[in-house]
This record gives C-alpha cells, structure tokens and sequence, in this order.
C-alpha cells in the first residue's frame, strides 16, 4: 500500500534521513520505532507532503506522492496523527473533528464519519461541545485520533500517540489502534514504548540516526539481542 | 444622568465604529500575521468614495455594497502579490512579520499619497440623517445610530460565518496552528489572503459609515489603525469576539476622557495600551 524508496532528507543542509526505505501492505500494523531524534517524525514530515524528500521515491496505491502538496495527499487516503496532538485547543471537540473532514470529498460525508468515531470514542460524544483545552491527555489524543479519522482514511500514521500519558491511558491507546486495524484501517504506528508497540504490530523498522538499521516481524525483533538491549532495558 | 448616558451611549456609538475598524485588524494582524500600519488607509479610501458617491447622488449607505467588495478585492490580491511572496521567502516567522511590517509602511505611505493627490489635504463632509434622536435626554443624530448598528451587524455576521461556515472554521484553526490546519488539507496562503481582503473590507466599509457621520481628511487613517492596535491588544490577539467587545470598551473611555479633556483622548488610549502591555498582554479575551 505504501512503498517507500531509498528516500533521504534534510533540514537545511543537515541531512537527517539516509537511504530510507519502508513498507506498510494493506491490513498490517507496521511499526517504527526508534530513540529521540533518530529521524521518525522527519520520516512522517516526507511522507504526507510537509517535507520534499531530496531523492529517492514515494509511493501510495501505486500512485508517485512524493511531489504533491500535504492536502491532496490527505485526499488520497492518508492521515497524520501529528505528534503532541496538535488540537485546535480554542476550538471544540466537535470542530476539531470537523476539521479533520475538512476536503471537500470528507466534508460532504463528515455526519456519518463522525458518528462511526463517536462509536469508537464514545467518551468524545460527552465531550462534543468542550474546548479541546479543557481536556485531559488521554482524551486529548484520542480527539486527535478521531480528528484523524475524519478524512476517512486508507493508512493512518500515528506519531507516539503514547506519549506523556498515565500508563493505564497508554493501554487505551493501544487497544484502540488495534481496533481501528480490525476495521480495516492500515496502520503505521511510530513510537518509543517499544514493548507494548511490538505486541500488537506485525512488522517493525528499526530507526537509527537516520538509518533503518533492522526491519521484519515483531517476534523476530523482540528475540533480538539489539532491541532487548537498546529499547526493553533487558 | 443625561450627562452619563451622553458619555456612555456616545462612547457605545462610536465603539461600534472601532469594533468593526479592529476585527479587520485582528484578522490580518492576529490571523495573517501583518501588523497593517496600513489599515487605516483602507478606512479613508472607502469614506472617500462613499463621500464621492454621495456627492454623485447615490445614498451613502448603498455604497458598503461597492466598498466592501472591492476593498476585499484589493486585499486579497495584495496578500497574494505582495504579502504571500514575504511569507515564502522569509526564513522564519519573526523575519516575515518584520518584513510585512516594513511593507505595510510602504503601502501606507503609497496610499495617503494618493488620497492626498485625489482629495487635497483640506476636510470634506455631507449632511445625512442629520436629525437628533433623545435618548433619555441625551441627544444623538441618526446617523450615528445608524453607523453603530450597521458596524454592529456586520460585526454578527462575521462572526457566524467563523463559527459556522467551513471556510469560517478553517480561519480560525488557522489562526491558532496554521502549519496543522495544512495538515486537515486547509489552503493557508489562500486562506490567509481571505483573512487579509476581510480586514480591508471592515476598513472600507467602516470608512464609508465614518463618513456619514464625521468629517473626512485624507490624514485621518493613521489615528483609526492606532485605535485599532490598541483595541486588538485589549481584545487579544487573534481572538474576533475581543476586537468586538473591545472596540466598546475603548469607545467609552475615549468618550469619558474626551469629556473631561478632549486633548487627552489619543493619549489615553497610549495609556491605556502601555498598560495593557505591561499588566496584561494577553488581552481581556486572550489566551
Ligand atoms: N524543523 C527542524 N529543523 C532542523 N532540524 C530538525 C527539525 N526538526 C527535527 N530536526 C532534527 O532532525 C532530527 C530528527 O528529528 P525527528 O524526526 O523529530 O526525530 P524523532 O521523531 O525520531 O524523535 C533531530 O536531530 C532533530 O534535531
Ligand atoms: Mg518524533
């Protein structure tokens, strides 16, 4: 479904991805784990059209998207769940959700996705006409998972939807990306709560300093000595 | 109590004018990021035509429908034009707001000299529903009363076309977090170039009710655009519902301490602003 090629990038004349390449297949929960700085987010930027990628390829339903504009890319099927949320806190929940819907294919469908939402953040319902400020972190995340919802997806990119949250919430989380999996949603899952991330992927890329440096199914990567070393602290 | 409704309603009369004036501002200055010193320009533009329209027999209140738009217009293109080309090419936020600040400088300067070259320096004005209303036993002429609700109606309606509207909804978000509302798809260049034409129509349209009830000079823009600054920092930057509420406040001062000493009035509002920025600078409505 995405197909990412030999991709690098750079901020300026620092280069912070090398030689990136990466595979999310239809129905999978890949994940992309990595330490602070390591590039993930960067990686996100280029894919959904923040960030030009300077060689390399891009690819989602077979279609080239590394040169289109972030909006257009939305429309054909991938949504961005940013890092820290990024809500519209001076807005309500049910506007930040709306803005999620916000291209015109989403918008003129926006009642009915925002009730099948409501069905998997039920609490989101209560909470519809609250300022998105007033809320607590966890429910703040899962406006933003829900907001990403709204543009009616092919492949959701999560980025550490986890963190700075209480570890029960963490759970929540999880569980919910597992959810939005069963309904048919493909999902790319960036984080650093490694554990829990690779119990519920069914592949994994390891990034390093820019560098995918491991990469295969979650099983494999939990045996491996790396990962218990580096990310499980065994 | 004729004196304090004199005062008050007086100050409310002319706080519409403000409100109105500053919601333009807050939309450029607040939302696109350009601290318009030009804003006032626009205002005298439009009292201009309308006097000029006027003075052609067309009824003075008509010509918000002509304002309006083409000051939108020309907002809007010179957003896209100028303003849009700053923005791209600035390598981070505070160089664009500095650079757009310098550029707005320039078109006020382009501006007033134009009026200047149309309108001459001397004051003009008309006679318009010039008959006095009692209030209580405080006296008002129509025409301010008709100005205050009009500035007041337009005000309403655009305010609930942000909240209601989706262009509306996409103005706001990209007040708050321009590089996530990219993000939900929304247009930012155009939509801050909408945010800019809106903010010179107010002015024009807030020019042409000016006119109906005050004498015009081509000098006058630049006392509006400061009224507006002040006003917005009290109403909080980015924040529609504080112009508006804040244009009133202001308006009552200024009649209170005009009042008690008219040579006082402009310093006020640089009290008031000082003040503001020392105590408060989030705004009354701010974040
Ligand atoms: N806007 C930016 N400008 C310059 N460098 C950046 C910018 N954003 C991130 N970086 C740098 O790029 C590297 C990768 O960052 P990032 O992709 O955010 O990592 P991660 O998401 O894995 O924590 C870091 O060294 C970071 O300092
Ligand atoms: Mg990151």
């Amino acid at each position: 479904m995405l197909e990412i090629n030999n991709i690098s990038a750079f901020y300026g004349n620092i280069q912070i991805l090398w030689d990136v390449s990466l595979k999310v297949n239809e129905g999978e929960i890949v994940a992309l784990i990595g330490g602070n700085g390591a590039g993930k987010t960067t990686l996100v930027r280029a894919i959904t059209g923040l960030l030009p990628i300077a060689s390399g390829s891009i690819k989602f339903l077979e279609k080239e998207i590394d040169k289109l504009p972030p909006h257009i890319i939305t429309e054909l099927g991938i949504s961005h769940i940013p890092e820290g949320r990024k809500l519209f806190t001076e807005m309500s929940v049910h506007e930040n959700l709306e803005m999620g819907a916000y291209s015109k294919p989403a918008w003129k469908k926006k009642h009915e996705t925002l009730e099948r939402v409501f069905k998997i953040f039920p609490r989101l319902k209560e909470r519809e006409k609250q300022l998105a400020r007033t809320l607590s972190g966890g429910e703040q995340q899962m406006v933003a998972m829900g907001r990403g919802l709204m543009s009616i997806p092919k492949l959701c990119i999560i980025d550490e939807p986890s963190n700075g949250l209480a570890p029960m919430v963490v759970m929540e989380v999880f569980k919910i990306v597992q959810e939005l999996r069963d309904q048919g949603i493909t999902i790319l899952l960036i984080e650093q709560n490694v554990r829990h991330t690779l119990e519920i992927s069914d592949r994994a890329y390891v990034l390093e300093n820019g560098r995918v440096v491991m990469e295969g199914d979650c099983a494999t990567c939990l045996a491996s000595e790396h990962i218990k070393k580096a990310y499980l602290g065994l | 109590m004729e004196q304090f409704l004199n005062i008050f309603l007086g100050g409310l009369l002319i706080g519409g004018i403000y409100s109105l004036v500053s919601m333009g501002l807050s939309l450029q200055y607040g939302v696109a990021k350009v601290l318009n010193i030009a804003h006032g320009e626009f205002l005298m533009i439009g009292a201009f035509v309308t006097y000029w329209l006027q003075q052609s027999g067309v009824e003075p209140l008509l010509t918000v429908v002509i304002v309006g738009p083409t000051m939108f217009i020309i907002g809007f293109i010179l957003y896209r034009t100028v303003f849009t080309s700053i923005r791209l090419r600035s390598a981070h936020p505070g160089i664009y707001e500095s650079n757009s600040l310098l550029a707005a400088f320039g078109i006020y300067f382009i501006v007033m000299n134009i009026g200047i070259l149309i309108w001459g320096t001397t004051p003009h004005s008309y006679t318009y529903l010039n008959q006095s209303i009692s209030v209580g036993g405080a006296l008002f002429t129509q025409n301010r009363i008709v100005a205050a609700a009009f500035a007041v109606v337009i005000g309403i309606a655009f305010y609930l076309f942000l909240t209601n509207t989706r262009t509306g909804k996409a103005i706001r978000a990209a007040a708050q977090d321009p590089a996530t509302a990219g993000l939900m798809g929304v247009n930012i260049d155009f939509v801050l170039a909408l945010c800019f034409g809106f903010g010179a129509a107010m002015a024009g349209v807030a020019g042409s009710l000016i006119s109906i009830c005050y004498s015009l000079s081509t000098a006058m823009g630049l006392g509006y655009t400061v009224i507006a600054i002040v006003v917005v920092t009290l109403g909080g930057l980015g924040s529609i519902p504080g112009s508006f509420i804040g244009g009133f406040i202001l308006g009552v001062i200024g009649s209170a301490v005009s009042f008690w000493e008219p040579g006082l009035t402009v310093a006020s509002y640089y009290v008031i602003f000082i003040v503001l920025l020392l105590v408060r600078p989030k705004g009354i409505m701010g974040r």
